[in-house]
């Protein structure tokens, strides 16, 4: 693709093959188009401005490095996607935020949410949807980073058990454990946090 | 309700229950409340927060959020224009000459002026050759080593 060419026209596939040939302005349309659900996808599970943005940078970087790999399996976006949150739990490692439970602390914890009764999660009916969005986001802040990023991969992700596993590093049980723990607590915190503003 | 019933609740709800397991699990929800109850907040759970995440944008402008990544790009991208001149032909070639003439007329220029006979030591030279500006035709030979001068006159 030529220089004199209408990039914010061209399609992300076009673009993609470009960018493979070595075109770097069609990469950097690329960066452009994605670069907010690249960052919103390290905010969401860094929880923090800085790292976040460090990491997307990052992400895009290894993107140019592979993008001679990405064979249109999956779309672009996906592809990167999956870049940033597999750097986003590695940077999470090496902070110790994934820390293991013990298999001990892990029916404990399950087992307190199991004993919880049911919440009327129906009651959130009738928010404006810029409102649902924010309480879920500062539902998502107050779970642990292991509960947190379980459900962003699989809720947001639509990564199946046994990927979410592979990629967490950890058991499909664990998975499983930490996955209903994160939406029971998140349930709950959603429902108080209405109460709440009701009060 | 114990653990691993909770779990496959869960698994259900999910899709990642066998066939056969699930069967089972549909059973367990018509005829148990606490179960129906747990898999209505769970399912209530995942719509809710089903295409509702919160969306953030880069809070910098998109040239400096880009410039931050070219500039790690740069040198890779230098790296990799390298192997060209491999395949430009002619240019790989001048690419070694160049240094190398440009080296040769150093050494050359280095070594003129201490063999001019002007600049150098008589006692230490082996021979020297004069050759007079008023007549070409005449050459002087001298060496110190052998002790020796030879005089070549040309008359024509």
């Amino acid at each position: 693709m030529s220089r004199s060419k209408d990039y914010s026209s061209a399609s992300d596939d076009a673009l993609v093959r470009d960018a493979q040939g070595g075109d770097m302005a069609a990469f950097e349309e690329l960066v452009a188009r994605h670069r907010d659900k690249v960052y919103a996808r390290a905010y969401s599970m860094m929880r923090n401005e800085e790292e976040a943005l460090d990491l997307s940078q990052e992400a895009w970087v290894k993107s140019w490095q592979r993008i001679g790999q990405f064979h249109g399996e999956s779309s672009f976006a996906t592809w990167l996607t999956r870049i940033v949150i597999n750097l986003c739990l590695d940077a999470m490692r090496r902070q110790k935020r994934l820390h293991a439970e013990s298999v001990e602390q892990m029916s404990q914890e399950g087992g307190l949410e199991r004993h919880l009764p049911a919440v009327q999660v129906d009651m959130l009916e009738g928010l404006e949807r810029q409102e649902l969005r924010e309480r879920i986001d500062a539902g998502l802040s107050q779970l642990s980073d292991a509960h947190r990023t379980v459900l962003i991969l699989h809720e947001f992700e639509g990564l199946e058990y046994k990927e979410c596993a592979k990629r967490m590093g950890c058991s499909i049980g664990t998975i499983m454990s930490r996955l209903f723990y994160a939406r029971r607590r998140l349930a709950a915190l959603l429902v108080g946090l209405h109460q709440e503003r009701k009060a | 309700m114990n653990e691993q019933t909770a779990w496959r609740l869960q698994a259900w709800l999910d899709g990642e229950l066998p066939s056969d397991e699930a069967a089972e699990v549909l059973r367990l929800v018509n005829a148990d409340r606490e179960a129906a109850a747990l898999v209505r907040e769970l399912k209530l759970t995942r719509a809710w927060l089903t295409g509702n995440e919160l969306r953030r944008v880069v809070p910098e402008s998109r040239e400096f959020y880009w410039s931050k990544i070219e500039r790690e790009l740069r040198p890779a991208v230098a790296t990799a224009a390298d192997p060209a001149p491999h395949s430009a032909g002619g240019w790989g070639w001048w690419r070694w000459v160049i240094p190398a003439t440009l080296a040769a007329a150093l050494a050359v220029f280095l070594w003129m002026p201490a063999s001019s006979p002007t600049r150098q030591n008589a006692g230490l030279a082996p021979a020297e050759v004069e050759n007079s500006q008023e007549d070409l035709g005449n050459i002087t030979f001298r060496s110190d080593s052998e002790q020796m001068t030879v005089y070549w006159v040309n008359n024509l």
